[in-house]
């Protein structure tokens, strides 16, 4: 039996990933791998605290949360594709329109 | 009977909300808030013929509604808040006609929501819903500036809601305080206006509140130094928020000073009288000279507007009873006055897409009835007798002279400032010969011409009788003066 | 009787009110000059007949028993109760009968005059509504109704003077009547108010006025009488507020002739006969007014002399009698005041109307030197026009005459000698100018002819031959002060002449007239010239005096840049640029604070997370606390 302070640690490790890559990385895609992998990391996080206390219930909970990811990675791909038709681009940085500037008309 | 002034407040609300949930056609909005505006009107009636002149305060109604800081639904109607909403029950009907054609729904939704605010404000007894009705009537006014209006129309629609936003902000401070010295004093907190009335302070605590109050009011006006908003929200406005706001919300001003300001301060506003009887009086020379340059039929009008409510205002402080009488006619009268004049703008902006003056000329020539009408409005406006601003500008004028002689000499220059403007106004719109976008002018359609004459026989019967209206809210003016001065000594 | 006397009122304005609906429905013009001048004819004439029915009615009872007719309560608010009551006493009744009359043969003439215009009915609804508000006028009861009227005759003549609305010029003159005549009113207005404060709780009609105004102080009644002048000032033209009455003549000429001959302009003498009583108390208020008017009188005569517009020489001699009236006045010979103000009806608008048909003949010709010799193309216009003439330079037997006589006396018996030598030297020059428009048009030139001259209607001849008739009757109604008798106005008493002197006065005024004439004949009796601006006193003369350019210069200038002022200073600068500091370190706040947001994902989720930190260890602090 291993101690949960290294699944913690794993964890905590592929969230700081997740957190760098959101941060520095400008394809959507990357970008959208990184949140991915720091949900994955929560999940891990609720699954280890389940089994040290005993509870199923954050086991049930990490499940949903795979579930929802699912459907969260269709409608966020979807979202990617529907931008790179109208910009020609998966590069975050490409996409500005909630800047303040644009709103002089 | 006891509900009446509810279903009156509550049903243009109701209408938008219905219509907005079932996201009906243009057509059936149009007909359907021409229909409950009509209804409005009736219940409006029936309210003045159930209504006695010598009550008071009337159709009361008081509700617990945030029951912990004692705030509550109180609504009531005396006989000069039955006027105005006399005013506004008939105005709505033909503003919606006059916008019959218009196909942006926006408009039937905002003025519905206007109606509700402005009857609101006026049928509020209890201060926290007085203010809450207060500042509910400038959103649509907001947004229709804002989506609808002309030139600079998001500037100058973040203008007149930030000023006057400003002002109530300090009107809602001292509201609170007044709460929470009724809790601290009393024992219980309380908004309603009979109970604030009751309360005690000392000179200086008072004088703060009734300035935050008057500040509020004074830019609702606007009196003289807080008008800059004025000019270019008319000009910005479509025509149906131009009418209701110089027609209903600026006389708001002075409405929320009588009930408000006069019924919680007394002797507080004495100290400012001085005051804002020189700022009105400077409004009144000011106003009407700063008219004569401008180039934009709203603008003219706008400022024309400025003058006369200086007037009222003025009327209202000297506090007696020609000045009084003088300056609720004029709310009425002028209220007529300038909704005709600002619908027949509306007229015109439709058929030529330009108000500047220096474009306009020789209408009278092709369109006879759109000529009679203009002017007659224009002339009413300028106090000619037979309508009913003379006989309120007399009393007025009277009254200024009881006050003191000076302020009488300026309160009577009145009778010249509307000239120096609207006679050459009247030339340049009406008169000499046609220009490129008057060419093809068209005269009034039957359905203008019934919009346009209630106005006329209702400003013609104030002119010639004036007594029928006079005696009608007689009683309580002098009841409220006598209370008034009683407090003074 | 007493519905009689209301509906002397109420008729004119109810034909008004049908014929401009009518115009107004009409847009087609269907219907038929007839029409329109069948229902403005109806009402000046039924008026006329209850007019005379009343006048008998009045001579018949003792003259200070008045008729009264009350219609309703106008206004009570507090001691303000004015009461739209008439009241008709031998004052208000010689203005009834003369409005009524002169109205109705005006009307007549106007029919004819207008024929041709497209705006007929409008001009009869106008026309109509002005003897409904002119009659207001002199059957009120009280001064306040009176102030109604007052304001009415000159919106009605502002609507007139405007009528040929496509002229912009034309609508300049009728918006400088207005405006000017507004000047007048403010005077009024304050007069009146100042008076009712005065008399509080004493009634405000003008019987209780005359009880009233014992208590008052004798400073107090010279300012409400010198302000009520103002107002006639300006509704009468004269010093200073003269100016719009020369440019009313842009208006039809039966307008010149009904409203700014014969009734509108006498407003103001009847305003001051009036409220005799009041300055019978304020007697040097009263030589205040009589000066004025001398003044007026000779300044108009002067300026009428230079003249070349057949009008304007007429309107300028308006201003003149006008002037007269008020010597009489001011001095509290009431009666002779208002027995002038009734014969220069009668002779002052058959000029008018003489005039008119002058220009019609002529299409509309108004410069007189463009004319001449028309004595044998338009003879009864001619012989009509002299009668006139004659009267207006009192001529005996001429109605003028008998009038202007009885005023210049006056100022000689009360010793105000300034005045009647101002007087004389006046009627010298309106002999003077009079004849030498009698010469200009119908003498000189004596070959010119006129092959496309209009031929005139028997509704426009018709009406000069009444009023010549009058005006070389009427003047025998003051022989031995008889008008003034029957009129029973409050004289001021005036010292008897004698005999020897009565006569010797009486030849004396005709003589300054002939000697006028012949100055006249002699200058332009065959071949007449223009005056030329060739001296500076002249150019005085011919531009008026530079009144206007003075107006011009000292009101519409100024008040025209210190709107601009208003506008792009104290507006746009100091008090938006006041406001501007306010809001302006908030700006300066959003700009700084407006780059954080740029736009990039990227930045937001780093603002997201940084916070989500925070607020981790910020709880995880809390929870440690506990």
């Amino acid at each position: 039996m291993l101690s949960p302070d290294a699944f913690l640690f794993v964890a905590v490790v592929i969230f700081a990933i997740g957190l760098i890559g959101l941060m520095l990385r400008r394809s959507l895609f990357v970008v959208y791998l990184s949140i991915e992998l720091m949900l994955s990391s929560v999940n891990l996080i609720l699954a280890t605290f389940s089994r040290v206390h005993g509870e199923m219930g954050g086991g049930v909970v990490s499940l949903l949360m795979i579930a929802v990811i699912a459907a969260e990675a269709a409608i966020f791909l979807a979202l990617i594709i529907y931008i790179y038709r109208i910009t020609k681009s998966v590069d975050s940085q490409s996409i500005t329109q909630l800047t303040h500037k644009r709103d002089e008309a | 009977m006891q509900h009446l002034l509810s279903m009156i407040l509550f049903l243009p609300l109701l209408v938008a909300f219905t219509m907005g949930i079932f996201r009906v056609s243009i057509e059936t909005l149009r007909m359907v808030t021409f229909g409950s505006s009509l209804m409005v009107l009736l219940f409006a009636v029936v309210v003045t013929s159930y209504f006695n002149v010598e009550g008071g305060m009337q159709f009361v109604h008081n509700s617990s509604w945030i029951s912990h800081y004692g705030i509550n639904y109180s609504i009531g109607l005396d006989a000069i808040s039955l006027l105005l909403l006399l005013l506004i029950a008939l105005l709505m009907p033909l503003i919606f006609l006059a916008i019959w054609e218009e196909q942006r729904k926006g408009y039937f939704y905002n003025l519905l929501l206007l109606q509700a605010g402005i009857s609101g404000v006026i049928m509020a007894q209890d201060l926290i819903l007085f203010y809450l009705f207060w500042e509910s009537m400038l959103l649509p006014i907001f947004i229709m500036i804002g989506s609808y209006g002309y030139g600079m129309r998001h500037f100058n629609a973040m203008k007149i809601i930030i000023m006057t936003v400003f002002g109530s902000m300090s009107m809602l401070l001292a509201i609170i305080y007044l709460g929470y010295t009724h809790y601290t004093t009393v024992g219980f907190w309380s908004f309603e206006l009979s109970n604030l009335a009751q309360l005690a302070f000392d000179s200086k605590t008072s004088i703060l509140l009734a300035g935050a109050f008057l500040l509020a009011f004074a830019i609702k006006i606007p009196l003289f130094g807080f008008h800059t908003w004025m000019a270019p929200a008319y000009s910005s406005s479509p025509t149906a928020i131009v009418v209701v706001l110089s027609a209903i919300m600026a006389k708001l001003g002075v409405y929320g000073l009588y009930r408000f300001g006069f019924t919680l301060f007394e002797i507080p506003l004495g100290f400012y009288t001085p005051y804002v009887i020189l700022l009105c009086l400077i409004g009144i020379v000011f106003y009407s000279i700063h008219a004569i340059m401008q180039r934009d039929l709203k603008r003219i009008f706008a400022f024309s507007s400025g003058a006369h409510l200086s007037l009222i205002t003025l009327g209202l402080f000297m506090t007696n009873i020609y000045a009084w009488s003088g300056g609720l006619y004029l709310l009425a009268t002028h209220a007529i006055a300038s909704a005709g004049i600002f619908l027949m703008i509306g007229m015109l902006g439709r058929r030529t897409q330009n108000i500047q003056i220096a474009h306009l000329g020789g209408i009278a020539s092709i369109a006879p009835r759109f000529a009679f009408f203009f002017a007659f409005f224009a002339l009413a406006i300028t106090g000619v007798p037979g309508t009913g601003g003379f006989v309120a500008e007399l009393l007025i004028i009277v009254g200024a002279f009881k006050y003191h002689f000076w302020v009488g000499v300026v309160a009577a220059m009145t009778m010249l400032g509307a000239i120096l403007f609207i006679f050459w106004t009247l030339q340049r719109t009406l008169f000499g010969t046609t220009q490129e976008v008057t060419k093809h002018f068209g005269d009034l359609s039957a359905i203008e011409i019934g919009i346009l004459t209630p106005l006329v026989i209702i400003l013609l019967i104030t002119g010639i009788f004036p007594s029928l209206l006079l005696d009608f809210f007689d009683a309580s003016l002098s009841t409220n003066l006598e209370a008034f001065q009683g407090g003074v000594k | 009787m007493e519905a009689l006397l209301s509906l002397i009122v109420i008729l004119p304005f109810l034909s008004a009110t049908i014929l401009g609906i009518s115009y107004l429905i009409d847009s087609k013009k269907n219907l038929s000059n007839t029409y329109y001048a069948t229902i403005a004819l109806t009402t000046p004439a039924i008026v006329t007949l209850l007019s005379f029915v009343l006048a008998f009615e009045i001579s018949t009872m003792p003259h200070d028993t008045p008729l009264y007719a009350h219609l309703f309560d106008w206004i009570k608010v507090g001691q303000f109760h004015i009461e739209m009551r008439f009241m008709l006493d031998r004052l208000s009744m010689i203005m009834v009968g003369l409005v009524s009359f002169v109205g109705t043969l005006i009307h007549i003439y106007a029919v004819g005059y207008m024929q041709d215009d497209e705006g007929f009915g409008k001009f009869f609804a106008y026309f109509n509504f002005f003897l409904g508000s002119m009659l207001l006028l002199v059957v009120a009861s009280n001064p306040i109704i009176m102030f109604i009227g007052w304001e009415l005759v000159g919106l009605a003549s502002y609507l007139l003077i405007g009528f040929y609305h496509k002229v912009s010029s034309n609508i300049t003159a009728a918006n400088k009547a207005f405006i000017v005549n507004r000047v007048g009113d403010f005077g009024f207005i304050i007069a009146l108010s100042v008076l009712f404060i005065a008399l509080e709780g004493k009634g405000f009609d003008f019987e209780a006025i005359k009880e009233g105004i014992e208590g008052l102080s004798s400073s107090t009644l010279s300012f409400v009488g010198a302000l009520l002048f103002v107002g006639a000032m300006g509704k009468s033209a004269q010093i200073p507020l003269y100016v719009w009455l020369p440019d009313a003549m842009a208006g039809p000429t039966p307008v010149s002739a009904l409203i700014h001959a014969a009734t509108m302009v006498t407003a103001g003498v009847y305003m001051v006969a009036r409220f005799g009583f009041l300055y019978n108390e304020i007697p040097h208020i009263g030589e205040f007014i009589a000066y004025i008017g001398a003044f007026s009188a000779l300044m108009a005569a002067l300026m009428a002399s230079f003249e070349r517009d057949i009008k304007k020489i007429l309107a300028y001699s308006t201003m003149s009698q006008l002037g007269y009236m008020f010597i009489a006045v001011g001095l509290g010979a009431y009666g002779a005041g208002i027995f002038h103000l009734f014969t220069h009806a009668f002779f002052k608008a058959l000029l008018f109307m003489g005039a008119g048909a002058v220009i019609i003949a002529l299409h509309h010709e108004q410069d007189i030197f463009k004319m001449g010799n028309l004595r044998t193309f338009l003879p009864k216009t001619f012989i009509t026009m002299l009668i006139a003439t004659l009267a207006i330079t009192s001529i005996p037997p001429f109605a003028g005459f008998f009038s202007k006589e009885a005023i210049i006396n006056h100022a000689f018996l009360t010793q105000h000698y300034t005045l009647w030598i101002i007087a004389i030297t006046t009627a010298f020059l309106t002999a003077y100018y009079m004849f030498r428009l009698i010469f200009v048009v119908f003498f000189a030139h004596s070959t010119k002819t006129y092959p496309h001259l209009i031929p005139l209607g028997k509704m426009i001849i018709y009406p000069l031959i009444v009023l010549a008739i009058g005006s070389a009757t009427v003047g025998f109604l003051g022989i031995g002060h008889g008008f003034a008798h029957f009129v029973a106005l409050p004289d001021r008493a005036t010292p008897a002449p004698t005999h020897l002197l009565e006569y010797g006065l009486m030849a004396f005024n005709p003589l300054i007239a002939v000697g006028g004439i012949a100055l006249a004949y002699r200058l332009f009796g065959t071949n007449p010239k223009p005056s030329k601006a060739n001296i500076p006193i002249k150019a005085l003369f011919i531009h008026k005096f530079y009144v206007d350019a003075l107006y011009d210069r000292l009101f519409v200038s100024t008040l025209r840049s210190l709107s601009l002022f208003f506008d792009r200073v104290v507006d746009a600068k100091i008090i938006d640029g006041f406001l501007g500091l306010l809001t302006g370190g908030y700006r300066h706040l959003g700009v700084k604070l407006v780059s954080l947001q740029n736009g990039t994902v990227k930045t937001y989720a780093t603002y997201i997370i940084f916070s989500v930190s925070l607020m981790s260890i910020a709880l995880i602090y809390i929870l440690e606390a506990q």
